[in-house]
């Protein structure tokens, strides 16, 4: 049988390096370029960069449907806007009750601090930032909101909407920034049951949207609906912010910890504005520190 | 039928890229066919002597820049793809229309299966079979395309 090995293409058909060169040079280049980016995180200021003439892309092609949702909002009816400042206005004078509350609450509590000679809690000055689109892969939970290092945001920040925490910036770019939300799989917040004061820490499901309370014992004090709230001990999150909800716990007897399943209380995936706390104290190195931002260490949390 | 020219290539993907670019949500972005791929393999089935493997790497590494994922991981993945488009690539001539897709179909799974095992070395977590549907839409708009009588071999006689 003859062979068709060797068989050389004509002089005049040859067109540079084979395709099989091009792959193993291409190919060694791509894992070189994720050794580097994955290990070393030297390619922070090239991706920037890159962002920053990405940009314009970005404009235009988000003007058309930012050029939709400004004609669908230029042409809402008027009842509608009636009926909802109407709601806006009750809403406001029961926040005005409670705001009043808080106020006298915060004299005393400042008093009562005094009297303990503890630590003042400093307040935490926020940034509103719009959410431009929720990520190019559907599988992790990312949204892009519309603030970036220009607007001196940093990687690390929390994010929260007006019900709860959403999750925290991982990756900052000069106009936009990248916001893990807590249903995903690699984001932690360190938490405490607000009924009896229990501290440990939640995970992201990353499948769908609930979020798992991971290594509590079977006995844990914890049931249905309990409130999650953050504990303020990392010094990302201030303390006391709503997280989650406890919605399911099974005590399986094949496992040494209960299965307990929480719903987060902020609408992820329901709003447009996302609010960005300024963290109280900053990292050492907030740039370098892309991938440990979100915690990932699984370490069963301390009790108590 | 008119000769191919590199302007042909770089504005049909630069639309691609774009078509990309759009603030794709929800069920949308589950099936958002891989534009920039399909675009790529129709030229490089099509007039591969205009492009080559590291012209899919280039766009390659554009996407991870989009994406924010890891550099280099796109890359990698489509040069392995228009490495295998272009093997068979002279094949092609031979075969009709439906077995054009099957082809396309193989090389747009092969993409996604070479992401995923990259995705779950660098510590990323299986998503169920929802995650080959972007392989599925690529293939009906190769398909839909197809039927608007621009065929990748160029003869027009059938």
């Amino acid at each position: 049988m003859p062979t068709l090995q060797n068989h050389a293409p004509p002089a005049f058909f040859n067109r540079g390096p084979s395709s099989f060169t091009r792959l193993v040079f291409f190919a060694a280049l791509s894992i070189a370029l994720m050794a580097v980016d994955a290990r070393l995180h030297y390619l922070v200021e090239v991706r920037q960069g890159f962002a920053t003439l990405l940009q314009p892309l970005e404009v235009i092609a988000h003007s058309p449907a930012m050029a939709y949702d400004q004609t669908r909002d230029f042409i809402t009816r008027q009842s509608l806007l009636a009926g909802e400042n109407q709601q806006l206005h009750q809403q406001r004078l029961k926040l005005s009750a409670d705001l009043q509350r808080f106020r006298t609450l915060q004299l005393e509590n400042e008093h009562l601090r005094n009297l303990l000679g503890a630590a003042q809690s400093s307040p935490q000055p926020a940034k509103l930032a719009e959410i431009i689109h929720s990520g190019r892969d559907p599988f992790s939970h990312k949204v892009i909101v519309s603030l970036g290092s220009q607007q001196g945001i940093i990687a690390g920040q929390a994010a929260m909407d007006e019900s709860g925490v959403i999750g925290q910036v991982t990756q900052v770019y000069p106009f936009s920034s990248e916001v893990t939300l807590i249903t995903d799989k690699d984001l932690a917040i360190p938490i405490q049951v607000e009924r009896n004061g229990l501290r440990a820490i939640v995970f992201g499901h990353g499948r769908d949207g609930s979020i798992d309370l991971p290594y509590l014992p079977m006995n844990v004090d914890i049931r249905e609906g309990d409130r999650l709230v953050t504990s303020g001990i990392d010094g990302i999150y201030p303390s006391g912010l709503a997280v989650a909800k406890v919605t399911r716990i099974e005590r399986n007897q094949d496992s040494p910890f209960a299965r307990i399943i929480c719903t987060p209380t902020a609408g992820i995936g329901s709003h447009r504005q996302v609010l960005l706390l300024t963290m109280v104290n900053v990292p050492a190195t907030p740039a370098e520190s892309r991938k440990m931002i979100p915690v990932r260490s699984r370490h069963a949390p301390r009790q108590p | 039928m008119r000769p191919v020219s590199l302007k042909d290539i770089y504005f049909t993907l630069l639309v691609a890229f774009m078509l990309y670019l759009l603030p794709w949500a929800g069920f949308g972005l589950m099936l958002r066919p891989d534009f920039v791929l399909l675009v790529l393999l129709y030229w490089l089935l099509r007039a591969p002597q205009l492009c080559n493997v590291g012209t899919a790497w280039t766009l390659g590494i554009l996407v991870d820049l989009a994406s924010g994922s890891l550099f280099g991981q796109y890359g990698l993945t489509y040069a392995l793809t228009a490495f295998v488009a272009l093997t068979y690539q002279r094949r092609l001539v031979l075969f009709n229309d439906w077995q054009q897709a099957g082809y396309v179909l193989l090389l747009l799974l092969l993409t996604q299966i070479t992401l995923l095992i990259l995705k779950l070395f660098s510590g990323g977590d299986l998503s169920g079979w929802n995650y080959f549907l972007p392989s599925i839409s690529g293939v009906l708009l190769w398909q839909v395309v197809v039927y608007s009588r621009i065929r990748v071999t160029g003869n027009k006689d059938h």
